[in-house]
């Protein structure tokens, strides 16, 4: 079970009958009962740590707690409780209905049926203007929308070393050294988790030769992006590399 | 840890590494002593009483501790109004505490009890406004810890090192002056410098304050704010403090806090005078006593002075005088008791229960200075 917003135990569960009384959370009057319950983190009073383990003593308690940053109130109520917690994993990428399996020891957890796949997304920019492309029919996801080169980080290839070979493969470009690069970021889309590691390029010129993958080019301003049905989180993709560059 | 050394141990130290790593500390360090709150059948429920109880079962203490108040005076809790089944239920928390070895004094004012640190000492406090008593004015170094988490400190005599007990956290980030506060006001000096510094140590220029005058300002900071320490400057600091090497300058003048005061004045009808939180000094009690002590009781309302078991065995005279005009109350106060079920309408002159007793106590409260509450009790 997943509630999206910070949830107080004290009022934001009924510890009589383990339902989620919080109405921002998404997941209003489902029970936590035996539940991975995952939430970013607590919030509220310290009393919520005994709210914990009265849902303990009542035999309403979810079946472990996945945060994405630990505070004290849930972490004390779980060690009260013995309530298996894990931190540090991003709980927007888990969806209600999962089959999670939590092992507080080694602090991970694993999506029955999710896929992790890594791929690199290089953006392209010539004066101000990054490169679209558009996606063909031929290829596996996402046809017909716009993206930036990418594809698949290959069994013991470093996300550069994939970088280069995609440009190399998509659009003809021999490139060295990213303008900038920002850590991995990830999104769930149906049962795959997508863990995008994001590259800025600056190139010396706007000529290239697209390969089968693609139908149609377009240079842009990063401002404009919205205006184009793309691969989702690019926008996020393009922003995170350029506010890089300006810090 | 393994098992053998008893799982109340276990689950103390998972505690407290758990709480060290969310807030970096590298390691645990010795305390000297240990003071735990959730100590109220009000605040911590029936889940609270079980927890106790299970953790009493093996868990003992093993530095100096002592609790937080209780919902009720134990000896006069028939007086004071709490019911058979709260007090039941109070008596299995306060036999538990016993049985891990904590020390009866149920007070927010622990140095005043009987444990008073020193500079430099390192504790695991849990009442807010002992916790920013005890770094600001006494030197000690405490984070305020949570119910369970300074029990856990109290079984280990240890605690995880993070926050105040490191000197770079304990540096004043805002500057406070707070211009020509009257003596009177001081409660609600601290009630403004809360909020206005939410989670920043302040340094608080501008206010000479005695003990107890500490203890009712620092209290009100601790209520409204996030904050359980600020500095001021001692005899002896030469150098004014300049703005400059703050974050922020915030002003308080005269205005700011008539305003604040008028805000908390509240009504005119009460149906309970409370005085004394944080717990009152044995200055306190005699000072009130001296006040009262020519003029006559009006009974017009209920009235509460609050204190710790040990300082109200040492004023006898001054207990007596101000057992004519209500009750003095010990191992309890305004805050923890279940004053809603008794009243509706409380009058106080502690900026900490002005800010409480609205939403834990379910009151219209009227905040007034002490004098202008001994003068409307008596004639």
């Amino acid at each position: 079970m997943v509630c999206n917003t910070p949830l107080s135990f004290l009022g934001g569960v009924d510890t009589s009958t383990g339902e989620i009384l919080d109405p921002e959370c998404g997941s209003r009057g489902l029970a936590v009962q035996g539940r991975v319950l995952c939430f970013p983190h607590g919030k509220g009073s310290t009393v919520g740590s005994y709210a914990i383990y009265q849902l303990k003593l009542n035999r309403k308690a979810p079946a472990a707690i996945v945060n994405t940053v630990a505070e004290p109130i849930v972490a004390t109520g779980a060690i009260m409780s013995e309530i298996p917690m894990i931190d540090g994993v991003d709980t927007s990428l888990i969806e209600n209905g999962d089959n999670v399996f939590v092992d507080a020891d080694s602090g991970t957890i694993e999506l029955d049926g999710v896929l992790e796949r890594h791929v690199v997304t290089c953006i392209l920019r010539h004066k101000g203007d990054v490169l679209l492309l558009q996606r063909s029919n031929e290829v596996g996801s996402y046809r017909g929308r716009w993206a930036g080169v990418s594809g698949y980080i290959e069994e013991g290839e470093s996300d550069l070393a994939a970088a280069r070979r995609e440009a190399s493969e998509e659009v003809g470009l021999r490139l060295t050294k990213p303008s900038a690069r920002t850590t991995p970021q990830s999104f769930r889309s149906g049962d795959t988790v997508w863990v995008v590691h994001p590259f800025l390029f600056d190139v010396p010129s706007r000529r290239i030769s697209i390969d089968w993958e693609h139908d149609e080019h377009k240079w842009v301003n990063p401002t404009e992006l919205r205006k184009y049905n793309t691969v989702p989180g690019l926008e996020a993709v393009v922003k995170g590399l350029l506010d890089g560059l300006i810090r | 840890m393994k098992g053998e050394e008893g799982t109340a141990r276990m689950k103390a130290m998972e505690l407290l590494v758990a709480l060290g790593d969310i807030y970096g500390a590298e390691r645990l360090i010795e305390i000297e002593s240990a003071q735990v709150s959730g100590a109220s059948f009000k605040t911590i429920g029936d889940a609270g009483i079980r927890w106790l109880e299970d953790f009493a079962t093996e868990g003992r203490v093993s530095v100096p501790a002592m609790v937080n108040p209780l919902g009720m005076d134990l000896t006069r809790w028939r007086s004071m109004g709490v019911s058979s089944q709260f007090y039941e239920k109070q008596m299995r928390i306060a036999q538990a505490y016993g049985a891990m070895g904590l020390l009866p004094v149920y007070s927010c004012t622990p140095y005043l009890a009987g444990h008073r640190p020193r500079d430099g000492q390192h504790l695991a406090w849990a009442e807010s406004s002992a916790t920013v008593f005890a770094n600001s004015v006494l030197g000690a170094r405490t984070n305020r810890e949570g119910g369970p988490s300074a029990l856990a400190a109290a079984i280990l005599g240890k605690t995880a090192e993070y926050g105040l007990h490191l000197d770079e956290s304990r540096k004043p980030k805002v500057l406070v002056r707070l211009e020509s506060v009257p003596t009177h006001l001081i409660p609600v000096a601290g009630y403004l410098v809360g909020k206005a510094v939410g989670n920043r140590i302040p340094h608080i220029d501008g206010l000479n304050m005695i003990a107890d005058q500490h203890k009712s300002f620092g209290a009100a900071i601790a209520a409204t704010g996030a904050v359980s320490m600020y500095t001021f400057r001692r005899k002896g600091d030469r150098i004014p403090p300049k703005s400059r090497s703050f974050e922020e300058t915030i002003v308080l003048g005269k205005t700011e806090l008539m305003r604040c005061a008028e805000g908390l004045r509240g009504g005119d009808d009460w149906d309970l005078v409370a005085i004394g939180c944080p717990h009152c000094s044995p200055r306190e009690l005699r000072s009130m006593a001296s006040v009262l002590k020519g003029r006559k009781p009006l009974k017009n309302t209920d009235v509460w002075f609050c204190t710790s078991r040990r300082v109200f065995k040492t004023c006898p005279e001054a207990v007596a005088i101000l057992r004519r005009f209500g009750r003095v109350l010990c191992d309890t106060c305004m805050v923890v008791a279940p004053i809603e079920e008794m009243y509706g309408r409380t009058a106080t002159d502690s900026g900490k229960a002005a800010a409480y007793l609205p939403s834990l106590g379910r009151q219209k409260t009227s905040y007034r200075p002490t004098r202008e509450l001994l003068e409307a009790i008596s004639r």
